[in-house]
C-alpha cells in the first residue's frame, strides 16, 4: 500500500465526517413546537382538550377539590385515616407553607389556567362555526378555575363590603418565556369574583346547549349558581340554577345509588370527569374506596354522622363496613367519571335560595326538596323550613365537595374554629413565594 | 519507617544451608541490559532454604535430588520461579516490575507509561475486584481509589449504584462518571421500566473480564472526552490474550448473605402498651385544645379508647390482643435465606499472528429481601490479529444476559421493608392460610406479593466493536474503530388477583420493551516520534460520531380468568400502551500532543470540539482544552542520588470539562400529545429556553507521585478545585406561568478537595504484606443560584434536600427540634429567628424557622486495602470507611411516630414523655396528632458515618509439586466475607443508603434518605479457582 492511497482514504474519511453535522439537526419524535400546536384548527382544539384533561387531573377535579372540602369540614363527619401527612394536615386544620396537596392545586390550576389563555389567543384559527364554543369552554374551565382557587385561598366573600381580602393573581394572558406571569401579585377576592363571572357569563352566552362531555351552556349557569350560592347572592343562584332545571336537559335518575361509580355520564349529571380504564384518574375512588374497590381507604365515616340518617333513608345503605370502619360506597368504581355538578344540587339551591328569598321562581321550595328527599324512600313532606332544605343537602350531597364550602357562607364552624378563622383558608405555597416575592402570604401562616 | 529497614535488613540475609543432595548454580541478570544483579534472593519453594546472588550475579544452592521450585526475588523485580527439573545450571534473567513506574496506563484514545502521566488517574487492576461476591463493576470498586465515592442506593439486588468522582458537578444534569469500556462509551441510563425501579445498567458486565480499570479525575485527563468528561470517566479494559501457550482457567464459587443490621420494633405487648398511653393522651389533648368539642376530658378519652380498641379488634384479626396471642415479628418475614453462586470459565492464549480471550460465566444471586432476585449468563470474545508488520485489527464482544426479579421501589406498599409497619398484633397468615392483609391488617401486606406477583426483566446486552490500525511508517499511524453497546430489555409484570395493585381489577399485567443502542464510530491518526534522543512527542487527534437511539414500548392489560395466566394474551381488557423513541446525537473533533525532555519534563496539552443535538443551533458546539505539565525531580542530577526518595514528580493541570446531561430539545417551547375523553389532546410541555448550552467545569489539579525505598512505598497526593459554571439547572419558575421549571444555564458549583494515597510492601520475604491506603475529601459548595435565588427547595413537606447558595449540594433544610418540654411532653422546635437569633423554643411547628440541618456528603471517604501471603495461604482483607454524612431517616416519621398512627414502632419510642418532670428525648404518644414527627424535622436525622470490613478473603493454593501430578497449573480454594462487620453509630438499618424511590441517575439533589430501605447484604462465600 503506498502512502498516497492512504491519505486519500484519510481525506474521504474527514469529508465523510464533516458532513455528519447535519446529523445534529433532530427533531422530537413526542413534541410539537409551539407555533405549529396553535397554528391550525385542529390543533388548538387539541390544545383545548388539554385544558379538560388537566383539570381532570388528581389535584384538581379528578377529585382533590372535593376530598379537600370534605376533609377541611369534616370534623364530627369523616375521619382521614390515611398516612399521607398533606390530606392529614388539611383534615387538622393545621396546614404547613410546603403542604403538597396545596401546592399540586395551585400549580395544577395554573398550568390549566394558561392552556385556556393560550386557546383564547389563538382563536383566529378557529374554524368561525366553532370559534363562540371553543372561546366558551375555555373561559368555563378558566372560571370556575378562578372560582375554586378564590375560596381555598381567599377568605369568603362578605357581601356588602368590598371584599379586599386577598384573592389569588389574575393570569389572563399565556406565557411566552419564564417571565411572563411570574412577578404577579395577588388580586382583591372581589376581582377574583369579578372576573369568575365575566367569565363564566361569557361561558354561558357562548357555549352550545349539547355539546357532548364538554362545556355546555348549562354547565356554566350550574357553576355560575354555586358562584353566587357562594357569594350568598341568592337571586343569581336560584336564577342560574332555574335556568339548567327548566332546560329539560337533565333528569334525577330513579334510584339514588344509580347516581354514583358510573362509567357514563348519568341524566342527573352536568358536569363530569371522564374516567376510563384507559384514560383519567378517580381521586374520589382512590381516597376514599378501599382496597378491594382500588382505593387506599383513607377516610372513615363517622357513626355519628349515619346516624343522623332517617333510619328509612335509602342514601344510608351506600355506606359498608370494612375493616369495621364506615365508608361511603359513593366511589367505588376505580374507573368511574367524577362527577363535579348533578341536578340534584340544581334543585336543593333553587329550593334554598327560594325559601330564603321568599320566592317561588321555578317551583314552591318544598316540591324542590321533595325532589331528592322522596327519592330517598323518605315521605314527601309537605312544608319545609331553610334548616330542613339544609339538611336534606347535607344528606344528599355527602362526601361530595360541598363540605366546607357550605360551611364558610353558613358562617358556621368547623370543631370549635369560625369559619374566618386565619387557618380555614389555605396558605399561598412556600414554593411559590419562594419564587414570586410578590406575592403576600396569608395572615397566620 | 524503622520497621521496614528492618525488614529489608532481614530479608537480605542468606541462610546457611545443610547437606542436600544435589547443588544447582547459575547468574542472574536483568533482562533489559543483561548486568548482573547483586543480592537476589534464590529460594527453594516450600522450604526454608535459600541464598543470595552476588556481585557477579552467581550463585549455589543445594536443593534435595527429586528437584522442585527455585524462586528468584529482587526489589523492583517481578518474582520468577523456576522448576528445576533435571538442570543443575539455572540462569535467570529477572524483568522489572510493572508495579509502579513502568506500569502501562490506559488513557482516553491511547495508553501511557505511568511515570509519565500528567494527569490524575486512579487504577485498579482487574485481579483486585475479580470474584467479589457483587452483581457491578462499581459496587466491587467501592473503597479502592481515592476520590471516588461509590454507594449502592440500598440492598436490593441489582438496584442502582451512586458513582461521585470528586463530588457533584451539577445539580440537574447528571453527575454520573462517562464509563468507556474497550472503547465504546456504554450506557448508563437505567433502561427498564421505571415506575418500580431503576435497575442498574452496569449489572450485565461481568467484570471478572476486566483487565484494569482507569478513572480519569482531573481535567487533564478527562478533557479529551470534552462534553461528557465532567463527571469523570471510567475507562475499563476487558483481558485480551497474549502469545504464549494456552490458559484456561475456572472459578467457582458459592454464598450465603443475610442482612448487615436490623432495627427492634416493639412486641405485642409493648405495641399494645404504648398505644394504650397514646389514647388517654390523644383524648386529654383533644379536650384541653378543644379539637373535637367534647363536653369533658372523660368523654374524650373514653372515645380515644373505643376508637383504639374497634381498631386493635380489627388489626388482631379476631386474635386476644389483650393477652398478646400473636406477636409477629413482620421484620423477619421482610428478609429471605438468600444464596449466590458464580461460575466462570475463561480461555486465553495466542499465537504470534493471532491472539484471543475467550469466556463464560454465569451468576446468580438471591436477594436478601424477599421476591428479589437476580442471575446473568455472559460471554466475551476478544481476538487481535497481526495481518502484517503493518497492519493489525481485532474485535471485542461483550454478550449478556440477565433476568432481574424486581421488587418495587421503597415508597410502595409492596416494597418487602414496609411489613415492619404492620401491627405485631396482627398474626401473619389468616384463616384460610394466606398471608393476612387488609382490612384486618393495617396495610396491604407486601408479603402477599410472595403469592401473586412475578416480575421479570430480562436484559441483553451487547458491546462491543472492531478495530484495525495501519502503521504507515513506524512514527504514524492511524486507527479506526467502530462499535456500539445495544440493550435489548423485555420487561414482564403481573400483579395477581390478591396484589395490592391486581385486586380490584381481576389482575394487572403489564409488558415494557425497549431497544437502546448507542453506537461510536471513530477515527485516530497517532503520530509518535522522538527527535534526537531527548524529545519525545506524541499526537493524537480524531474525529468521533457518536449517535443515540432509545426506542421503547409498553403494553398494560387488567382482567385475567386465572392468576396461572399472566401474559396479556389472557386479559380482557388492555388498558394502556405507549411507545416513546429517543434520538440524541455527538459528534466531536479531538487532538492531544504530549511532548517529553529526557523523560523528566512533561508536557500535554488536548482539545475536543463537541457538537450536540440537545442545544440549538447558536450553542450547539462547545470548546473543551485542557493543559497539564510535569516535572520528575527524581530524575535531576540534586535527587537522583537519594537513597530513600526514589521517585518524585510533580505535576498539574488545569482544563475544561462538560456535561449535556439533561433530556433532549428542553431548548424548543414543545407541546406534547395527551388524551382525554379518548381524543387527542397538545399540551404545553416545554417553556423554550434557546440560549441553553453546555455545562462547563474548569477543574486544577496539582499532585505529586512519590515513591521511597525503590518504590516500595510509594503513592500519590493531590490537590483540586473544579468550578462548574453556567450550570445546566432546573429553574423553579412562579407556577402561574403555567410551568414549574426552566432549563438555564445558571449558577456555579464549587468542589475542593485532596486525596491520598499511600501503597506500600511492607514484607517481601516469603512472609508477604502489601497494603494500600486511600483517602479523599471533598468539600461540594453551591455559589451561585438564579439572581436573587438562594435557594431550591422542591421537598413540599416531606422530603429535606434542597439547594442552597453557599451550602453543599442536597443539604438537609427544616425545622430543628429541641427536644421535651419536661412540663407536658410537648416537642419542641427552636425557633431559629434569623432577625433575632437566639436558642428559643416553641410547640408550634409553623412557628419555627427553616435552618440547615444536615449534609448527605461526606466529609471523608477512605479505604485500605492489605494482602498477604505467606506459603501458598493468602489473606486479603479491606476497609472502606465514609465519615460525616447525615442521613435523614424519612421512614421514621411511621416508625417513631408518637402515636399518631398505628404504625409498628422501634422500641426506641417507649422512652416517651410519661409525666411532668420526665427528661426525654422523646415526645408525648398521642393518638392521631402529631407531636414532634413533623417531616423536615432534624430529630429524624441520623448520622451516617461508618467503617466496614468490606472484603475479608482467606485463600489457600496447592503447592505446584502436589498439583502437578494431575497436570494442573494451579488450584486455590478460599473463603471470603463481604460487609463482614459495620461499626457505625448509625440509627438505621445500614447507612449505606439513599432512598430508591428517587432516581440516582437524574437526582443528585435527593440524596442520604432512608425509607424503609433494604440494608445491605452480609455475604460469605466459599470458592475455588482452578488454572490448567
Amino acid at each position: 500500500m503506498n502512502h498516497k492511497f492512504s491519505i486519500a482514504n484519510l481525506l474521504i474519511a474527514a469529508v465523510f465526517f464533516s458532513s455528519c453535522t447535519k446529523v445534529l439537526d433532530l427533531e422530537p419524535a413526542q413534541s410539537l413546537s409551539n407555533d405549529v400546536a396553535l397554528s391550525s384548527d385542529e390543533g388548538v382544539k387539541q390544545v383545548l382538550n388539554a385544558a379538560y384533561d388537566e383539570i381532570s387531573l388528581e389535584d384538581l377535579y379528578g377529585g382533590n377539590i372535593m376530598r379537600n372540602s370534605e376533609l377541611y369540614g369534616g370534623e364530627g363527619e369523616v375521619i382521614w385515616l390515611g398516612t399521607y401527612i398533606g390530606p392529614q394536615e388539611i383534615f387538622n386544620r393545621a396546614i404547613l407553607v410546603t403542604n403538597t396537596d396545596v401546592e399540586y392545586f395551585w400549580d395544577e390550576a395554573y398550568n390549566a389556567i394558561n392552556i385556556c389563555n393560550n386557546v383564547l389567543t389563538a382563536l383566529d384559527v378557529v374554524d368561525e362555526a366553532d370559534r363562540a364554543r371553543v372561546e366558551g369552554e375555555a373561559k368555563f374551565i378558566r372560571g370556575a378555575l378562578y372560582f375554586e382557587l378564590v375560596r381555598y385561598f381567599g377568605q369568603q366573600y362578605k357581601p356588602g363590603t368590598p371584599n379586599e381580602q386577598l384573592g389569588v393573581p389574575l393570569v389572563l394572558k399565556p406565557s411566552e418565556n419564564a417571565e411572563d406571569n411570574s412577578a404577579v401579585s395577588r388580586n382583591t377576592v372581589e376581582e377574583v369574583y369579578a372576573q369568575v363571572i365575566g367569565d363564566l357569563s361569557d361561558a354561558k352566552d357562548l357555549l352550545p346547549e349539547k355539546n357532548s362531555v364538554y362545556a355546555t351552556t348549562y354547565m356554566a349557569s350550574a357553576i355560575l349558581s354555586r358562584v353566587y350560592l357562594q357569594q350568598e347572592h341568592y337571586e343569581g343562584a336560584r336564577d342560574e340554577a332555574d335556568r339548567v332545571i327548566a332546560s329539560g336537559k337533565f333528569k334525577l335518575v330513579a334510584n339514588y345509588a344509580d347516581e354514583f361509580g358510573q362509567d357514563e355520564n348519568t341524566t342527573e349529571d352536568i358536569f363530569s370527569i371522564q374516567v376510563s380504564t384507559q384514560d383519567g384518574i378517580n381521586a374520589m375512588n382512590l381516597y376514599f374506596s378501599t382496597a378491594l374497590n382500588g382505593g387506599r381507604g383513607d377516610v372513615q365515616v363517622e357513626q355519628s354522622f349515619l346516624d343522623s340518617y332517617d333510619p328509612d333513608d335509602l342514601r344510608k345503605d351506600l355506606y359498608y363496613k370494612v375493616g369495621g370502619k364506615w365508608r361511603t360506597g359513593k366511589f367505588n368504581n376505580e374507573f368511574g367519571n367524577v362527577t363535579v355538578v348533578r341536578l340534584a344540587e340544581m334543585y336543593l339551591i333553587r329550593a334554598e335560595c327560594n325559601a330564603r328569598l321568599g320566592t317561588q321562581v321555578g317551583a314552591a321550595p318544598v316540591d324542590d326538596y321533595n325532589k331528592s328527599h322522596t327519592r330517598a324512600g323518605l315521605d314527601a313532606a309537605a312544608s319545609v323550613t331553610l334548616d330542613d332544605i339544609l339538611t336534606e343537602r347535607r344528606f344528599e350531597l355527602a362526601h361530595e365537595g360541598q363540605k366546607v364550602f357550605d360551611v364558610k357562607r353558613l358562617h358556621g364552624t368547623v370543631g370549635t374554629m369560625p369559619f374566618d378563622d386565619v387557618k380555614m383558608v389555605f396558605p399561598i405555597p412556600q414554593r411559590e413565594i419562594q419564587v414570586n416575592p410578590n406575592l403576600e402570604q396569608n395572615p397566620g401562616y | 519507617m524503622r520497621k521496614l529497614t528492618l525488614f529489608i535488613l532481614l530479608w537480605s540475609i542468606s541462610t546457611t544451608l545443610s547437606a542436600q543432595t544435589k547443588i544447582i548454580s547459575g547468574t542472574v541478570t536483568d533482562q533489559k541490559d543483561n548486568s548482573p544483579l547483586l543480592g537476589v534472593t534464590v529460594a527453594l519453594e516450600g522450604t526454608t532454604s535459600g541464598t543470595a546472588t552476588d556481585m557477579d550475579g552467581k550463585y549455589t544452592i543445594a536443593v534435595p535430588a527429586g528437584g522442585g521450585t527455585l524462586v528468584f526475588t529482587y526489589l523492583g523485580f517481578s518474582a520468577k520461579s523456576v522448576i528445576i527439573g533435571d538442570q543443575t545450571v539455572i540462569n535467570v534473567a529477572m524483568e522489572r516490575s510493572e508495579k509502579f513506574l513502568d506500569e502501562v496506563v490506559v488513557v482516553g484514545y491511547g495508553s501511557q507509561i505511568k511515570s509519565q502521566v500528567t494527569g490524575s488517574i486512579g487504577i485498579v487492576k482487574g485481579e483486585e475486584i475479580a470474584l467479589t461476591p457483587v452483581t457491578s463493576v462499581e459496587q466491587a470498586l467501592q473503597g479502592k481509589t481515592a476520590g471516588v465515592f461509590i454507594e449502592a442506593n440500598n440492598g436490593k439486588v441489582g438496584s442502582a449504584i451512586r458513582v461521585r468522582v470528586r463530588g457533584n458537578s451539577s445539580i440537574t444534569a447528571n453527575n454520573e462518571p462517562l464509563y468507556v469500556v474497550d472503547g465504546i462509551p456504554i450506557n448508563t441510563a437505567p433502561v427498564n421500566d421505571e415506575e418500580n425501579l431503576s435497575l442498574n445498567p452496569l449489572n450485565d458486565l461481568d467484570f471478572n473480564n476486566v483487565e484494569s480499570i482507569e478513572i480519569l479525575k482531573d481535567a487533564s485527563a478527562a478533557a479529551i472526552y470534552g462534553s461528557r468528561g465532567a463527571n469523570g470517566v471510567v475507562l475499563i479494559t476487558t483481558k485480551r490474550g497474549k502469545q504464549g501457550k494456552m490458559n484456561v482457567d475456572f472459578d467457582y464459587q458459592q454464598g450465603w448473605s443475610k442482612p448487615t443490621r436490623l432495627r427492634e420494633f416493639m412486641n405485642s405487648e409493648q405495641y399494645v402498651t404504648y398505644l394504650q398511653q397514646a389514647a388517654v393522651n390523644g383524648g386529654k389533648y383533644d379536650f384541653a385544645n378543644g379539637v373535637s368539642g367534647y363536653a369533658s376530658e372523660e368523654e374524650a378519652i373514653a372515645d380515644y379508647q373505643s376508637y383504639l380498641n374497634d381498631e386493635l379488634d380489627r388489626l388482631s384479626g379476631g386474635t386476644d390482643w389483650q393477652n398478646h396471642e400473636v406477636n409477629t415479628d413482620w421484620q423477619k418475614e421482610a428478609f429471605q435465606k438468600a444464596t449466590s453462586r458464580d461460575i466462570g470459565l475463561s480461555i486465553s492464549g495466542g499465537t504470534e499472528k493471532i491472539q484471543y480471550f475467550l469466556s463464560g460465566g454465569y451468576t446468580q444471586q438471591d436477594g436478601i429481601m424477599i421476591n428479589n432476585f437476580m442471575n446473568r449468563a455472559s460471554l466475551a470474545t476478544n481476538i487481535d490479529c497481526k495481518i502484517s508488520s503493518k497492519a493489525e485489527a481485532g474485535i471485542s464482544l461483550q454478550l449478556s444476559r440477565s433476568l432481574n426479579n424486581d421488587i418495587p421501589n421503597d415508597n410502595y406498599f409492596e416494597t418487602p421493608l414496609q411489613a415492619v409497619a404492620q401491627a405485631p398484633i396482627t398474626p401473619l397468615r389468616d384463616s384460610t392460610g394466606h398471608y393476612t392483609t387488609e382490612p384486618t391488617a393495617l396495610y396491604f401486606n407486601p408479603l402477599v406479593e410472595t403469592e401473586f406477583t412475578t416480575s421479570n426483566i430480562y436484559t441483553f446486552r451487547t458491546i462491543g466493536n472492531i478495530y484495525g490500525e495501519y502503521h504507515f511508517i513506524p512514527s504514524l499511524s492511524m486507527r479506526v474503530e467502530a462499535g456500539g453497546d445495544i440493550t435489548n430489555l423485555s420487561q414482564d409484570r403481573y400483579s395477581g388477583s390478591g396484589s395490592n395493585y391486581g385486586q380490584s381489577v381481576g389482575g394487572y399485567g403489564e409488558v415494557f420493551t425497549n431497544t437502546v443502542e448507542n453506537y461510536d464510530v471513530k477515527l485516530l491518526l497517532k503520530y509518535n516520534r522522538t527527535f534526537k534522543q531527548k524529545h519525545e512527542t506524541e499526537v493524537t487527534g480524531g474525529v468521533e460520531y457518536q449517535p443515540y437511539r432509545g426506542f421503547y414500548s409498553k403494553v398494560d392489560g387488567q382482567s385475567f380468568p386465572n392468576d396461572d395466566l399472566k401474559t396479556l394474551a389472557s386479559a380482557a381488557e388492555i388498558v394502556y400502551g405507549t411507545s416513546v423513541l429517543d434520538q440524541y446525537r455527538f459528534l466531536s473533533y479531538f487532538a492531544r500532543a504530549n511532548y517529553s525532555y529526557n523523560k523528566k519534563y512533561l508536557l500535554a496539552v488536548s482539545g475536543r470540539f463537541d457538537g450536540s443535538s440537545r442545544f440549538g443551533t447558536e450553542n450547539r458546539y462547545g470548546f473543551f482544552p485542557s493543559i497539564s505539565a510535569g516535572w520528575i525531580l527524581t530524575d535531576e542530577s540534586f535527587l537522583s542520588d537519594n537513597s530513600t526518595l526514589s521517585f518524585l514528580k510533580l505535576r498539574t493541570s488545569y482544563g475544561v470539562t462538560g456535561n449535556a446531561g439533561i433530556g433532549n430539545f428542553q431548548y424548543l417551547g414543545l407541546y406534547s400529545a395527551s388524551s382525554y375523553n379518548q381524543l387527542p389532546t397538545l399540551y404545553p410541555y416545554n417553556i423554550a429556553n434557546p440560549d441553553l448550552k453546555w455545562e462547563k467545569t474548569a477543574q486544577f489539579d496539582i499532585g505529586i507521585d512519590y515513591g521511597f525505598f525503590d518504590n516500595r512505598l510509594n503513592g500519590e497526593l493531590d490537590y483540586y478545585f473544579k468550578n462548574t459554571s453556567d450550570l445546566l439547572l432546573d429553574v423553579p419558575i412562579a407556577a402561574t406561568t403555567g410551568f414549574l421549571v426552566q432549563t438555564q444555564n445558571i449558577g456555579k458549583m464549587q468542589n475542593t478537595g485532596i486525596e491520598l494515597t499511600i501503597n506500600g510492601d511492607i514484607l517481601v520475604s516469603k512472609f508477604k504484606w502489601s497494603a494500600g491506603i486511600n483517602f479523599a475529601a471533598n468539600r461540594n459548595k453551591v455559589v451561585a443560584l438564579a439572581p436573587g435565588q438562594d435557594l431550591i427547595d422542591e421537598g413540599g413537606s416531606e422530603a429535606m434536600n434542597v439547594v442552597k447558595v453557599d451550602e453543599p449540594l442536597g443539604v438537609f433544610y427544616g425545622v430543628e427540634y429541641a427536644g421535651v418540654d419536661p412540663d407536658n411532653g410537648d416537642a419542641l422546635f427552636y425557633i431559629n429567628d434569623p432577625e433575632n437569633p437566639s436558642r428559643a423554643t416553641t410547640n408550634d411547628f409553623n412557628a419555627a424557622n427553616f435552618v440547615v440541618l444536615g449534609d448527605p456528603n461526606p466529609d471523608f471517604i477512605a479505604g485500605m486495602t492489605n494482602s498477604m501471603s505467606y506459603m501458598g495461604f493468602t489473606l486479603d482483607f479491606s476497609f472502606q470507611s465514609v465519615y460525616g454524612n447525615d442521613v435523614n431517616l424519612n421512614g421514621d416519621h411511621w416508625m417513631e411516630s408518637n402515636g399518631t398512627y398505628f404504625d409498628n414502632q422501634t422500641t426506641a419510642i417507649i422512652n416517651a414523655w410519661q409525666q411532668p418532670g420526665d427528661v426525654t428525648d422523646v415526645p408525648q404518644a398521642r393518638l392521631t396528632f402529631e407531636n414532634g414527627n413533623q417531616f423536615r424535622l432534624s430529630r429524624y436525622i441520623s448520622d451516617g458515618s461508618y467503617l466496614r470490613l468490606k472484603t475479608l478473603t482467606l485463600g489457600y493454593s496447592l503447592p505446584s509439586k502436589i498439583i502437578e501430578h494431575v497436570k494442573i497449573n494451579s488450584l486455590r480454594f478460599y473463603v471470603s466475607a463481604y460487609n463482614l462487620i459495620t461499626f457505625t453509630g448509625y440509627r438505621g438499618w445500614d447507612p449505606e443508603v439513599s432512598s430508591d424511590v428517587y432516581n440516582t441517575y437524574s437526582d443528585p439533589v435527593d440524596v442520604g434518605v432512608d425509607f424503609y430501605s433494604a440494608p445491605q447484604p452480609k455475604t460469605v462465600v466459599l470458592g475455588l479457582s482452578l488454572g490448567l
